[in-house]
């Protein structure tokens, strides 16, 4: 089929258009963030950061408690995704390589719990977590991430291991490896990239968590960061450079990230939940 | 296991009566459906319910006509264009929703805000003009915000699956006479129909149950006129302390969703069973 030059010129005219439109609003957060608080505030837009300024960066981290936050944050999401990575692995390994009874009931549970409303859980867990009397601990915050990532760690691995031929297993037993033996040597290289995939989405679904961090950590100094970033504006003022420079900040490890293990979230996509 | 317990707890207190008193006290008392007789006498409920599932179906429809619009457009587009394109979606999906919400804030902001500065520029009376004032303006942005990071998804996922099309199909439908609609209904949509039908059940979900936006632009204002399911649940249970009432809230909310889940988990482990 031969195409008019014409009509071609124009599909990607469009196709650049919603390409700026769909990318504007990340432009327009790291541009702010760069602008003098001048050309900011001003009636006429400026469309280019010139001249650059790194001051708002400044002013974000020096906010009181960022540190703490920041602590908090890496704490909990690291410790979190150490758990649910470990827990996963092995679940995944047992629903895709052993048949036993109540699998399929098992797989059903994961799916039901990874689509489930987790929001309508928010009571219950606030309650739970405040007769433990952990509320405003961290060990909290890890245990809810654990909870709130685990269903989809191990949909996730499951698939990467599934994809692994059953055979190659099965090969190395007959070569005079244990079961265990096996899995060290042959399984464990093959899914070392589907581990690292799923702890990147995992790390990036608790590093954005926000409603239950909310909730449950509520003194000053126990926040983490997306909660600082939703009250950034309000508790200090109008300051639209400042809160576009630590949107920058908390949005840009996320960014790299995504960069890193997007077609795996587009080819697993399907398997996830992957999204606030 | 750790989901389960939640959703127990959740039940059981739907049937008691737990405000301050009781917390404080330890005490429990039940108080059968009362709960819920409350819930479903208050009109406002109603309001919210009505308001959460026309939410729903609008940002749904938007967001699978509109990632179903830019999958096509990928398809269409110059190898350039394509990779821009792409770049553009993955940078709109990463931002954590949080940042979005920050900066959609500030487009929408009513002195300096871009879209105002833009909407003037065209002759068109915007300047100070408040999207904030009404509920259905302040869910105008919510939507904008939402189908923004939803599209990407969509289109990324709905691409992948036409690429599964082979250019062939595509000449031998033409070469027997099908305009660019027969094209579509004919050749397209059979190969991307079960990928729809999974996106747009995800969407259904998400888009019901989502909370860090609506929450993070306005905290359900103005005057509680963007207060959704999630949103009402949170504010009865953790503002007003009337647990009781919330988890019965929560224990809806569920029920709405269970229909449209079991039909979600059986086409979920039928396919995870064809995979081994």
């Amino acid at each position: 089929m031969i195409r008019r030059r014409g009509s071609r010129t124009l599909v990607n005219l469009v196709g650049v258009a919603v390409a700026l439109v769909m990318a504007f609003p990340v432009y327009w957060m790291a541009a702010t963030a760069l602008k003098p608080s001048g050309d900011i505030l001003s009636s006429t837009p400026h469309v280019l950061p010139w001249p650059v300024t790194f001051e708002h960066f400044q002013t974000a981290v020096t906010r009181p408690f960022f540190v703490d936050y920041l602590r908090n944050s890496l704490v909990v999401v690291l410790a979190a995704v150490v758990l649910s990575i470990l827990t996963a692995a092995l679940a995944a390994l047992a629903v895709a390589r052993l048949r036993w009874r109540g699998r399929r009931a098992y797989l059903l549970l994961i799916i039901l719990a990874q689509t489930a409303p987790l929001e309508a859980l928010l009571i219950p867990a606030f309650l739970v977590l405040r007769d433990a009397g952990l509320l405003n601990r961290l060990p909290a915050l890890v245990l809810t991430y654990f909870m709130v990532t685990l269903p989809f760690t191990v949909w996730t691995l499951r698939g990467f291991v599934a994809a692994i031929p059953v055979e190659l297993e099965e090969a190395a037993m007959t070569d005079g490896c244990t079961r265990l033996g096996a899995f060290r040597r042959v399984v464990f290289p093959l899914l070392a990239p589907g581990l690292v995939a799923t702890s990147v989405f995992a790390f990036i679904t608790a590093w954005n968590e926000f409603m239950f961090a909310l909730v449950i950590m509520q003194e000053q100094d126990k926040l983490t960061l997306p909660v600082w970033l939703a009250t950034f504006r309000t508790a200090f003022g109008t300051d639209w450079g400042g809160t576009m420079a630590a949107s920058t900040l908390f949005t840009l490890p996320v960014l790299v990230f995504f960069l890193l293990v997007q077609r795996r979230l587009v080819s697993g996509m399907s398997a996830g939940a992957v999204k606030g | 296991m750790l989901l389960g317990w939640p959703v127990v707890r959740d039940v059981a207190i739907s049937f008691q009566r737990l405000g301050l008193a009781e917390l404080v006290q330890r005490r429990t008392v039940w108080i059968g459906l009362e709960n819920y007789r409350e819930v479903l006498a208050d009109p406002f409920f109603w309001t919210v319910v009505l308001r959460t599932v026309v939410f729903t179906l609008v940002n749904v429809a938007l967001t699978m006509v509109l990632g179903l619009a830019v999958a096509l457009l990928l398809a269409a587009v110059s190898r350039a264009v394509q990779i821009a394109l792409s770049v553009a979606l993955v940078l709109a999906w990463a931002v954590p929703p949080i940042s979005a919400t920050v900066i959609f804030q500030w487009l929408f902001d009513t002195q300096f805000g871009i879209v105002n500065q833009a909407l003037t520029g065209l002759g068109l009376d915007f300047a100070d003009h408040s999207w904030f004032a009404t509920g259905i303006s302040t869910f105008g942005v919510i939507t904008a915000l939402v189908v923004w990071q939803a599209i990407p998804l969509v289109a990324l996922s709905l691409f992948a699956s036409t690429t599964a099309v082979g250019p062939e199909q595509y000449e031998a439908a033409a070469m027997d006479g099908a305009g660019p609609w027969r094209r579509f209904t004919a050749v397209t949509w059979p190969a991307i129909r079960p990928m729809v039908l999974v996106l747009t059940f995800l969407s259904v979900i998400w888009d019901f149950k989502v909370f860090t936006q609506v929450y993070g632009i306005r905290q359900g204002g103005p005057n509680r006129e963007t207060v959704t399911m999630a949103l009402y649940a949170y504010q009865q249970g953790i503002g007003s302390r009337e647990f009781g009432t919330a988890a019965a809230i929560s224990v809806i909310m569920m029920l709405m969703l269970t229909a449209g889940l079991a039909w979600y988990a059986r086409l979920m482990v039928r396919s995870a069973e064809d995979e081994q």
